[in-house]
Protein backbone atom coordinates (compact mmCIF):
# COMPACT_ATOMS: atom_id res chain seq x y z
CA UNK A 1 0.00 0.00 0.00
CA UNK A 2 1.40 3.42 -0.93
CA UNK A 3 1.87 6.01 1.82
CA UNK A 4 -0.80 8.30 0.38
CA UNK A 5 -3.26 5.45 0.33
CA UNK A 6 -2.49 4.69 3.97
CA UNK A 7 -3.07 8.29 4.88
CA UNK A 8 -6.42 8.19 3.16
CA UNK A 9 -7.40 5.07 5.10
CA UNK A 10 -6.32 6.74 8.32
CA UNK A 11 -8.44 9.77 7.51
CA UNK A 12 -11.44 7.59 6.80
CA UNK A 13 -10.99 5.72 10.06
CA UNK A 14 -10.66 9.04 11.82
CA UNK A 15 -13.94 10.25 10.26
CA UNK A 16 -15.66 7.04 11.23
CA UNK A 17 -14.45 7.44 14.83
CA UNK A 18 -15.85 10.96 14.94
CA UNK A 19 -19.14 9.78 13.48
CA UNK A 20 -19.38 7.05 16.11
CA UNK A 21 -18.50 9.40 18.96
CA UNK A 22 -21.07 11.90 17.66
CA UNK A 23 -23.67 9.15 17.68
CA UNK A 24 -22.82 8.24 21.27
CA UNK A 25 -23.23 11.86 22.30
CA UNK A 26 -26.54 12.16 20.44
CA UNK A 27 -27.88 9.16 22.36
CA UNK A 28 -26.75 10.69 25.63
CA UNK A 29 -27.91 14.29 25.07
CA UNK A 30 -31.27 13.03 23.79
CA UNK A 31 -32.11 11.66 27.23
CA UNK A 32 -34.27 14.11 29.21
CA UNK A 33 -32.16 13.22 32.26
CA UNK A 34 -28.83 14.09 30.61
CA UNK A 35 -26.99 16.82 32.55
CA UNK A 36 -23.33 16.69 31.53
CA UNK A 37 -23.50 19.58 29.06
CA UNK A 38 -20.05 20.82 30.11
CA UNK A 39 -18.36 17.60 28.96
CA UNK A 40 -20.35 17.74 25.74
CA UNK A 41 -19.24 21.33 25.14
CA UNK A 42 -15.60 20.33 25.75
CA UNK A 43 -15.88 17.55 23.17
CA UNK A 44 -17.39 19.98 20.65
CA UNK A 45 -14.52 22.41 21.23
CA UNK A 46 -11.89 19.79 20.35
CA UNK A 47 -12.67 19.92 16.62
CA UNK A 48 -15.32 21.69 14.49
CA UNK A 49 -15.86 18.34 12.74
CA UNK A 50 -17.34 17.02 16.02
CA UNK A 51 -20.27 19.45 15.94
CA UNK A 52 -20.83 18.80 12.23
CA UNK A 53 -20.99 15.02 12.75
CA UNK A 54 -23.32 15.52 15.72
CA UNK A 55 -25.67 17.67 13.61
CA UNK A 56 -25.85 14.95 10.95
CA UNK A 57 -26.94 12.21 13.33
CA UNK A 58 -29.13 14.42 15.55
CA UNK A 59 -30.98 15.82 12.52
CA UNK A 60 -31.45 12.35 10.99
CA UNK A 61 -32.97 11.04 14.22
CA UNK A 62 -35.15 14.16 14.60
CA UNK A 63 -36.41 13.73 11.02
CA UNK A 64 -37.17 10.07 11.62
CA UNK A 65 -38.96 10.90 14.88
CA UNK A 66 -41.10 13.52 13.11
CA UNK A 67 -42.01 10.99 10.47
CA UNK A 68 -43.08 8.63 13.24
CA UNK A 69 -45.17 11.20 15.06
CA UNK A 70 -46.82 12.87 12.08
CA UNK A 71 -47.27 9.77 9.93
CA UNK A 72 -50.69 10.12 8.33
CA UNK A 73 -53.23 7.76 9.83
CA UNK A 74 -54.12 5.28 7.10
CA UNK A 75 -57.67 5.22 5.74
CA UNK A 76 -59.66 5.49 8.97
CA UNK A 77 -60.93 9.03 9.51
CA UNK A 78 -62.07 8.42 13.06
CA UNK A 79 -60.27 10.55 15.63
CA UNK A 80 -59.78 7.49 17.82
CA UNK A 81 -56.55 5.85 16.76
CA UNK A 82 -56.50 2.30 18.05
CA UNK A 83 -53.71 1.43 20.45
CA UNK A 84 -54.11 -2.33 20.89
CA UNK A 85 -51.49 -2.97 23.57
CA UNK A 86 -53.13 -0.45 25.87
CA UNK A 87 -56.70 -1.16 24.85
CA UNK A 88 -56.49 -4.66 26.23
CA UNK A 89 -56.14 -3.25 29.70
CA UNK A 90 -59.23 -1.11 29.47
CA UNK A 91 -62.38 -2.14 31.15
CA UNK A 92 -65.86 -2.40 29.69
CA UNK A 93 -68.68 0.05 30.36
CA UNK A 94 -70.11 -1.65 33.44
CA UNK A 95 -67.03 -0.82 35.49
CA UNK A 96 -66.96 2.72 34.13
CA UNK A 97 -70.53 3.09 35.38
CA UNK A 98 -69.53 2.04 38.90
CA UNK A 99 -66.97 4.86 38.77
CA UNK A 100 -69.83 7.35 38.31
CA UNK A 101 -71.19 6.37 41.71
CA UNK A 102 -67.85 7.02 43.35
CA UNK A 103 -67.60 10.45 41.76
CA UNK A 104 -71.17 11.28 42.77
CA UNK A 105 -70.39 10.42 46.36
CA UNK A 106 -67.33 12.66 46.31
CA UNK A 107 -69.35 15.61 45.05
CA UNK A 108 -71.95 15.18 47.74
CA UNK A 109 -69.34 15.12 50.51
CA UNK A 110 -67.38 18.13 49.38
CA UNK A 111 -70.35 20.09 48.05
CA UNK A 112 -70.23 23.16 50.29
CA UNK A 113 -66.75 24.28 49.38
CA UNK A 114 -67.10 23.85 45.64
CA UNK A 115 -67.53 26.78 43.32
CA UNK A 116 -67.47 27.22 39.56
CA UNK A 117 -65.32 29.34 37.27
CA UNK A 118 -66.73 29.88 33.82
CA UNK A 119 -65.77 31.58 30.55
CA UNK A 120 -67.96 32.82 27.73
CA UNK A 121 -67.20 31.50 24.23
CA UNK A 122 -64.22 33.40 22.84
CA UNK A 123 -62.93 34.35 26.30
CA UNK A 124 -59.71 33.06 27.91
CA UNK A 125 -59.15 33.24 31.65
CA UNK A 126 -56.31 32.17 33.93
CA UNK A 127 -57.03 30.91 37.42
CA UNK A 128 -54.10 30.80 39.81
CA UNK A 129 -54.44 28.04 42.36
CA UNK A 130 -53.55 28.58 45.99
CA UNK A 131 -50.61 26.18 45.78
CA UNK A 132 -49.02 28.06 42.86
CA UNK A 133 -50.36 25.95 39.99
CA UNK A 134 -52.57 27.45 37.34
CA UNK A 135 -55.44 26.58 35.06
CA UNK A 136 -56.02 28.40 31.78
CA UNK A 137 -59.64 28.15 30.63
CA UNK A 138 -60.46 28.30 26.94
CA UNK A 139 -63.74 29.86 25.83
CA UNK A 140 -67.09 28.24 26.68
CA UNK A 141 -65.52 26.35 29.57
CA UNK A 142 -66.73 25.62 33.08
CA UNK A 143 -64.63 24.14 35.85
CA UNK A 144 -65.39 23.48 39.46
CA UNK A 145 -62.82 24.10 42.18
CA UNK A 146 -62.75 23.55 45.91
CA UNK A 147 -62.01 26.31 48.42
CA UNK A 148 -60.67 23.80 50.93
CA UNK A 149 -58.77 21.60 48.52
CA UNK A 150 -56.35 23.21 46.08
CA UNK A 151 -55.59 19.77 44.60
CA UNK A 152 -59.07 19.25 43.17
CA UNK A 153 -60.68 20.38 39.93
CA UNK A 154 -63.57 19.18 37.85
CA UNK A 155 -63.93 20.02 34.16
CA UNK A 156 -67.64 20.21 33.42
CA UNK A 157 -67.39 21.39 29.85
CA UNK A 158 -64.88 22.89 27.43
CA UNK A 159 -61.09 22.89 27.52
CA UNK A 160 -58.47 23.81 30.10
CA UNK A 161 -54.69 23.66 30.35
CA UNK A 162 -53.46 22.58 33.77
CA UNK A 163 -49.95 23.53 34.95
CA UNK A 164 -49.62 21.71 38.21
CA UNK A 165 -47.03 21.54 40.95
CA UNK A 166 -46.34 17.92 41.48
CA UNK A 167 -46.55 16.52 44.98
CA UNK A 168 -46.43 12.75 45.18
CA UNK A 169 -47.96 12.76 48.67
CA UNK A 170 -50.86 14.96 47.62
CA UNK A 171 -51.50 14.43 43.92
CA UNK A 172 -53.61 16.79 41.88
CA UNK A 173 -56.80 15.19 40.57
CA UNK A 174 -59.04 16.40 37.78
CA UNK A 175 -62.44 14.84 37.29
CA UNK A 176 -63.65 14.91 33.72
CA UNK A 177 -67.06 13.42 33.08
CA UNK A 178 -66.81 9.89 34.45
CA UNK A 179 -63.04 9.88 34.37
CA UNK A 180 -60.39 10.84 36.80
CA UNK A 181 -56.96 12.19 35.86
CA UNK A 182 -54.21 12.26 38.44
CA UNK A 183 -51.03 14.13 37.69
CA UNK A 184 -47.65 12.60 38.29
CA UNK A 185 -46.13 15.97 37.28
CA UNK A 186 -47.02 19.00 35.46
CA UNK A 187 -48.56 20.24 32.20
CA UNK A 188 -51.61 18.77 30.50
CA UNK A 189 -54.60 19.91 28.47
CA UNK A 190 -58.07 18.49 29.03
CA UNK A 191 -61.12 18.81 26.85
CA UNK A 192 -64.70 17.67 27.33
CA UNK A 193 -67.25 18.18 24.58
CA UNK A 194 -70.57 16.44 24.38
CA UNK A 195 -69.26 13.45 26.37
CA UNK A 196 -66.02 13.20 24.41
CA UNK A 197 -62.98 13.49 26.65
CA UNK A 198 -59.45 14.15 25.51
CA UNK A 199 -56.32 14.67 27.59
CA UNK A 200 -52.99 15.65 26.01
CA UNK A 201 -49.76 15.81 28.01
CA UNK A 202 -46.83 18.13 27.31
CA UNK A 203 -44.74 17.54 30.42
CA UNK A 204 -44.68 15.02 33.23
CA UNK A 205 -47.18 12.21 33.37
CA UNK A 206 -50.93 11.89 33.81
CA UNK A 207 -52.59 8.78 35.23
CA UNK A 208 -55.97 8.05 33.71
CA UNK A 209 -58.43 6.51 36.19
CA UNK A 210 -55.83 5.14 38.65
CA UNK A 211 -56.97 1.92 40.29
CA UNK A 212 -59.28 1.21 37.34
CA UNK A 213 -58.03 1.45 33.75
CA UNK A 214 -54.85 2.98 35.16
CA UNK A 215 -53.32 4.18 31.90
CA UNK A 216 -50.21 6.33 32.00
CA UNK A 217 -50.33 9.18 29.51
CA UNK A 218 -46.78 10.37 28.80
CA UNK A 219 -45.62 13.64 27.19
CA UNK A 220 -46.43 13.72 23.49
CA UNK A 221 -49.39 11.44 24.04
CA UNK A 222 -53.09 12.04 23.99
CA UNK A 223 -55.81 9.84 25.38
CA UNK A 224 -59.27 10.17 23.89
CA UNK A 225 -62.47 8.62 25.12
CA UNK A 226 -65.73 8.42 23.28
CA UNK A 227 -68.51 6.34 24.78
CA UNK A 228 -66.92 3.12 25.94
CA UNK A 229 -63.89 3.18 23.66
CA UNK A 230 -60.60 4.70 24.60
CA UNK A 231 -57.49 5.25 22.54
CA UNK A 232 -54.02 6.63 22.82
CA UNK A 233 -52.45 8.60 20.01
CA UNK A 234 -49.50 10.91 19.51
CA UNK A 235 -49.61 14.66 19.78
CA UNK A 236 -46.77 17.06 19.26
CA UNK A 237 -45.95 18.52 22.70
CA UNK A 238 -45.88 22.06 21.24
CA UNK A 239 -49.50 21.61 20.22
CA UNK A 240 -50.60 20.94 23.77
CA UNK A 241 -52.27 24.12 24.98
CA UNK A 242 -51.31 26.00 21.83
CA UNK A 243 -54.89 27.39 21.76
CA UNK A 244 -53.65 29.95 24.28
CA UNK A 245 -51.68 31.58 21.50
CA UNK A 246 -54.78 31.81 19.31
CA UNK A 247 -54.03 28.84 17.10
CA UNK A 248 -55.50 25.37 17.01
CA UNK A 249 -54.21 22.29 15.18
CA UNK A 250 -56.31 19.34 14.11
CA UNK A 251 -55.12 15.92 13.07
CA UNK A 252 -57.73 13.99 11.13
CA UNK A 253 -60.47 15.48 13.27
CA UNK A 254 -64.13 14.94 12.32
CA UNK A 255 -65.83 18.20 11.32
CA UNK A 256 -68.19 18.23 14.31
CA UNK A 257 -65.19 18.28 16.65
CA UNK A 258 -63.61 21.04 14.58
CA UNK A 259 -66.86 23.02 14.79
CA UNK A 260 -67.22 22.57 18.56
CA UNK A 261 -63.67 23.63 19.29
CA UNK A 262 -63.74 26.63 16.99
CA UNK A 263 -67.06 27.80 18.46
CA UNK A 264 -65.57 27.75 21.92
CA UNK A 265 -62.49 29.64 20.92
CA UNK A 266 -64.03 32.25 18.62
CA UNK A 267 -67.40 32.86 20.25
CA UNK A 268 -68.85 32.39 16.76
CA UNK A 269 -71.34 29.50 16.56
CA UNK A 270 -70.11 26.89 14.09
CA UNK A 271 -71.80 23.54 13.52
CA UNK A 272 -71.14 20.61 11.21
CA UNK A 273 -73.97 19.29 9.08
CA UNK A 274 -72.92 15.70 9.75
CA UNK A 275 -69.95 13.76 11.07
CA UNK A 276 -68.56 13.17 7.59
CA UNK A 277 -65.18 14.48 6.52
CA UNK A 278 -62.03 14.99 8.50
CA UNK A 279 -59.62 17.86 8.73
CA UNK A 280 -55.89 18.09 9.39
CA UNK A 281 -54.22 21.45 9.69
CA UNK A 282 -53.62 24.52 11.76
CA UNK A 283 -56.08 27.42 12.06
CA UNK A 284 -55.60 30.93 13.44
CA UNK A 285 -58.53 32.05 15.56
CA UNK A 286 -58.54 35.86 15.29
CA UNK A 287 -59.32 36.08 11.53
CA UNK A 288 -62.29 33.74 11.99
CA UNK A 289 -63.94 36.14 14.41
CA UNK A 290 -63.94 38.86 11.79
CA UNK A 291 -64.82 36.62 8.88
CA UNK A 292 -66.44 33.29 9.85
CA UNK A 293 -67.04 32.48 6.21
CA UNK A 294 -63.28 32.28 5.55
CA UNK A 295 -63.33 28.92 7.38
CA UNK A 296 -64.74 27.29 4.23
CA UNK A 297 -61.54 27.86 2.27
CA UNK A 298 -59.39 26.65 5.18
CA UNK A 299 -61.31 23.40 5.59
CA UNK A 300 -61.95 22.87 1.90
CA UNK A 301 -65.70 22.68 2.54
CA UNK A 302 -68.61 24.99 1.90
CA UNK A 303 -70.23 26.95 4.68
CA UNK A 304 -73.71 28.41 4.92
CA UNK A 305 -75.34 30.77 7.33
CA UNK A 306 -78.31 29.69 9.38
CA UNK A 307 -79.39 32.66 11.51
CA UNK A 308 -76.64 33.10 14.12
CA UNK A 309 -74.97 29.82 13.21
CA UNK A 310 -72.50 28.89 10.50
CA UNK A 311 -73.05 25.40 9.15
CA UNK A 312 -70.03 23.54 7.75
CA UNK A 313 -71.03 21.29 4.86
CA UNK A 314 -68.54 18.61 3.75
CA UNK A 315 -68.28 18.37 -0.02
CA UNK B 1 -62.19 13.48 50.84
CA UNK B 2 -60.31 16.56 52.07
CA UNK B 3 -56.76 15.80 51.19
CA UNK B 4 -55.51 19.26 51.99
CA UNK B 5 -56.32 21.04 55.22
CA UNK B 6 -54.73 24.42 54.66
CA UNK B 7 -56.83 27.28 53.42
CA UNK B 8 -56.86 27.03 49.65
CA UNK B 9 -58.88 29.92 48.32
CA UNK B 10 -57.85 30.28 44.69
CA UNK B 11 -57.27 33.75 43.29
CA UNK B 12 -59.12 34.44 40.11
CA UNK B 13 -57.16 36.42 37.55
CA UNK B 14 -58.72 37.49 34.28
CA UNK B 15 -56.96 37.67 30.94
CA UNK B 16 -54.63 35.22 29.25
CA UNK B 17 -51.37 36.43 30.78
CA UNK B 18 -49.03 33.69 31.82
CA UNK B 19 -45.83 35.65 32.23
CA UNK B 20 -46.31 35.89 35.98
CA UNK B 21 -46.08 32.14 36.49
CA UNK B 22 -43.48 31.50 39.17
CA UNK B 23 -41.85 28.63 37.23
CA UNK B 24 -41.12 30.92 34.27
CA UNK B 25 -39.72 33.65 36.51
CA UNK B 26 -37.41 31.11 38.17
CA UNK B 27 -36.27 29.87 34.80
CA UNK B 28 -35.56 33.40 33.63
CA UNK B 29 -33.23 33.94 36.59
CA UNK B 30 -31.31 30.77 35.70
CA UNK B 31 -31.21 31.89 32.07
CA UNK B 32 -29.77 35.30 32.95
CA UNK B 33 -27.19 33.80 35.30
CA UNK B 34 -26.01 31.31 32.68
CA UNK B 35 -26.22 33.46 29.57
CA UNK B 36 -22.43 33.32 29.01
CA UNK B 37 -22.36 29.55 29.37
CA UNK B 38 -25.14 29.19 26.84
CA UNK B 39 -23.33 31.56 24.46
CA UNK B 40 -20.20 29.44 24.71
CA UNK B 41 -22.23 26.32 24.05
CA UNK B 42 -23.92 27.86 21.00
CA UNK B 43 -20.53 28.89 19.60
CA UNK B 44 -19.14 25.39 20.22
CA UNK B 45 -22.18 24.05 18.37
CA UNK B 46 -21.17 26.18 15.39
CA UNK B 47 -23.47 29.19 15.81
CA UNK B 48 -20.65 31.68 15.06
CA UNK B 49 -21.81 35.31 14.87
CA UNK B 50 -25.44 34.26 15.25
CA UNK B 51 -24.83 33.12 18.86
CA UNK B 52 -26.07 36.40 20.41
CA UNK B 53 -29.31 36.31 18.42
CA UNK B 54 -29.80 32.63 19.11
CA UNK B 55 -29.42 33.01 22.85
CA UNK B 56 -32.35 35.44 22.69
CA UNK B 57 -34.28 32.91 20.65
CA UNK B 58 -33.77 30.31 23.36
CA UNK B 59 -35.56 32.59 25.74
CA UNK B 60 -38.37 33.29 23.25
CA UNK B 61 -38.90 29.57 22.77
CA UNK B 62 -39.02 28.92 26.48
CA UNK B 63 -41.44 31.74 27.25
CA UNK B 64 -43.68 30.64 24.35
CA UNK B 65 -43.68 27.06 25.63
CA UNK B 66 -44.49 28.34 29.16
CA UNK B 67 -43.26 25.13 30.77
CA UNK B 68 -44.38 23.97 34.17
CA UNK B 69 -41.96 23.45 37.04
CA UNK B 70 -38.68 21.95 35.82
CA UNK B 71 -36.43 19.80 37.94
CA UNK B 72 -33.14 20.88 36.43
CA UNK B 73 -33.50 24.28 34.77
CA UNK B 74 -29.94 24.62 33.46
CA UNK B 75 -30.15 21.31 31.60
CA UNK B 76 -33.48 22.41 30.20
CA UNK B 77 -31.84 25.58 28.85
CA UNK B 78 -28.97 23.62 27.29
CA UNK B 79 -31.42 21.15 25.77
CA UNK B 80 -33.45 24.00 24.29
CA UNK B 81 -30.24 25.50 22.86
CA UNK B 82 -29.20 22.14 21.43
CA UNK B 83 -32.61 21.57 19.82
CA UNK B 84 -32.53 25.08 18.41
CA UNK B 85 -29.21 24.30 16.70
CA UNK B 86 -30.52 20.96 15.41
CA UNK B 87 -33.63 22.66 13.99
CA UNK B 88 -31.46 25.33 12.44
CA UNK B 89 -29.30 22.71 10.76
CA UNK B 90 -32.38 20.86 9.55
CA UNK B 91 -33.98 23.93 8.01
CA UNK B 92 -30.74 24.87 6.23
CA UNK B 93 -30.49 21.33 4.86
CA UNK B 94 -34.14 21.40 3.82
CA UNK B 95 -33.69 24.69 1.97
CA UNK B 96 -30.60 23.30 0.22
CA UNK B 97 -32.49 20.20 -0.80
CA UNK B 98 -35.41 22.29 -2.07
CA UNK B 99 -33.05 24.37 -4.22
CA UNK B 100 -31.41 21.24 -5.54
CA UNK B 101 -34.72 19.55 -6.32
CA UNK B 102 -35.88 22.68 -8.03
CA UNK B 103 -32.88 23.01 -10.30
CA UNK B 104 -33.02 19.30 -11.07
CA UNK B 105 -36.65 19.52 -12.01
CA UNK B 106 -36.40 22.73 -14.06
CA UNK B 107 -40.01 22.97 -13.16
CA UNK B 108 -42.27 25.85 -14.10
CA UNK B 109 -43.90 27.84 -11.32
CA UNK B 110 -42.16 28.74 -8.09
CA UNK B 111 -41.09 25.20 -7.27
CA UNK B 112 -41.50 25.51 -3.50
CA UNK B 113 -41.70 22.10 -1.86
CA UNK B 114 -44.52 23.36 0.32
CA UNK B 115 -46.58 24.10 -2.79
CA UNK B 116 -46.70 20.48 -3.77
CA UNK B 117 -50.27 19.23 -3.79
CA UNK B 118 -51.04 18.00 -0.32
CA UNK B 119 -51.91 14.52 -1.59
CA UNK B 120 -48.39 14.21 -2.94
CA UNK B 121 -46.85 15.45 0.31
CA UNK B 122 -48.98 12.95 2.19
CA UNK B 123 -47.69 10.21 -0.05
CA UNK B 124 -44.06 11.21 0.57
CA UNK B 125 -44.72 11.31 4.31
CA UNK B 126 -46.31 7.87 4.15
CA UNK B 127 -43.34 6.45 2.22
CA UNK B 128 -40.94 7.99 4.75
CA UNK B 129 -42.94 6.50 7.59
CA UNK B 130 -42.86 3.07 5.95
CA UNK B 131 -39.09 3.30 5.42
CA UNK B 132 -38.37 4.45 8.97
CA UNK B 133 -40.53 1.71 10.45
CA UNK B 134 -38.94 -0.92 8.22
CA UNK B 135 -35.45 0.31 9.15
CA UNK B 136 -36.25 0.10 12.86
CA UNK B 137 -38.16 -3.17 12.71
CA UNK B 138 -35.29 -4.86 10.89
CA UNK B 139 -33.26 -4.28 14.07
CA UNK B 140 -35.62 -6.42 16.11
CA UNK B 141 -38.62 -5.65 18.28
CA UNK B 142 -36.62 -4.52 21.33
CA UNK B 143 -34.56 -1.90 19.50
CA UNK B 144 -37.67 -0.58 17.71
CA UNK B 145 -39.57 -0.61 21.01
CA UNK B 146 -37.00 1.25 23.08
CA UNK B 147 -36.49 3.81 20.32
CA UNK B 148 -40.21 4.52 20.14
CA UNK B 149 -40.54 4.72 23.91
CA UNK B 150 -37.64 7.14 24.16
CA UNK B 151 -38.01 9.37 21.12
CA UNK B 152 -41.76 9.35 20.57
CA UNK B 153 -43.03 8.96 24.13
CA UNK B 154 -40.21 11.01 25.64
CA UNK B 155 -39.58 8.55 28.46
CA UNK B 156 -36.14 8.83 30.16
CA UNK B 157 -33.63 6.07 29.34
CA UNK B 158 -33.33 4.88 32.92
CA UNK B 159 -37.08 4.25 33.09
CA UNK B 160 -37.15 2.43 29.74
CA UNK B 161 -34.32 0.16 30.86
CA UNK B 162 -36.45 -0.79 33.89
CA UNK B 163 -39.54 -1.34 31.75
CA UNK B 164 -37.69 -3.64 29.38
CA UNK B 165 -35.71 -5.31 32.15
CA UNK B 166 -32.34 -4.50 30.58
CA UNK B 167 -29.29 -2.64 31.86
CA UNK B 168 -28.78 1.02 31.04
CA UNK B 169 -25.72 0.17 28.94
CA UNK B 170 -27.70 -2.38 26.90
CA UNK B 171 -30.36 0.25 26.38
CA UNK B 172 -27.76 2.79 25.24
CA UNK B 173 -26.33 0.22 22.87
CA UNK B 174 -29.83 -0.42 21.44
CA UNK B 175 -30.33 3.30 20.98
CA UNK B 176 -26.99 3.59 19.17
CA UNK B 177 -28.04 0.76 16.85
CA UNK B 178 -31.27 2.59 16.08
CA UNK B 179 -29.50 5.93 15.56
CA UNK B 180 -26.98 4.31 13.20
CA UNK B 181 -29.78 2.82 11.10
CA UNK B 182 -31.65 6.13 10.96
CA UNK B 183 -28.53 8.06 9.98
CA UNK B 184 -28.11 5.57 7.13
CA UNK B 185 -31.77 5.98 6.16
CA UNK B 186 -31.37 9.74 6.10
CA UNK B 187 -28.15 9.66 4.09
CA UNK B 188 -29.71 7.32 1.50
CA UNK B 189 -32.82 9.49 1.36
CA UNK B 190 -30.85 12.68 0.77
CA UNK B 191 -28.79 11.08 -1.98
CA UNK B 192 -31.92 9.97 -3.81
Amino acid sequence: MSPSCLQETDAMLHDETIRERALEWAVRTGDPEFTDWDAFTDWLDEDPAHGAAYDVVAAAVADATDVFVTAPVPANDDVLVPAPQVRRRWLPGALAASLVLAVGFGLWQGGDNRYAVQTAPGEVRTVTLADGGSVVLSGGTRIELDRKDARYARLENGQALFSIRHDARNPFAVEVGEDRLVDAGTVFDVELDDGRMRVAVSEGLVLFNPGKEDVKVAPGHMLARQGDSYALSNVSPEQVGEWRSGRVTFDNAPLDIVAARLSRMTGVAFAAEDRGGAFSGSILIAPLRKDPQSLAALLGTTIRRDGERWIIVAE
Amino acid sequence: MHRSLFDALPLIATGAKLSTEPSLAGLEAVFLENREKLLRFLRSRGAGDAAEDLVQEIWLRISAAAPGPISSPLSYLFRTADMLMIDRYRSVRQAEKRDRDWSELHAAGDGEASDQPSAERHLVARQDAAQVMAALESLGPRVAGVFRRHRVDGVPQRQIAEEFGISLSTLESDMRTAYRALREWKERRDEA
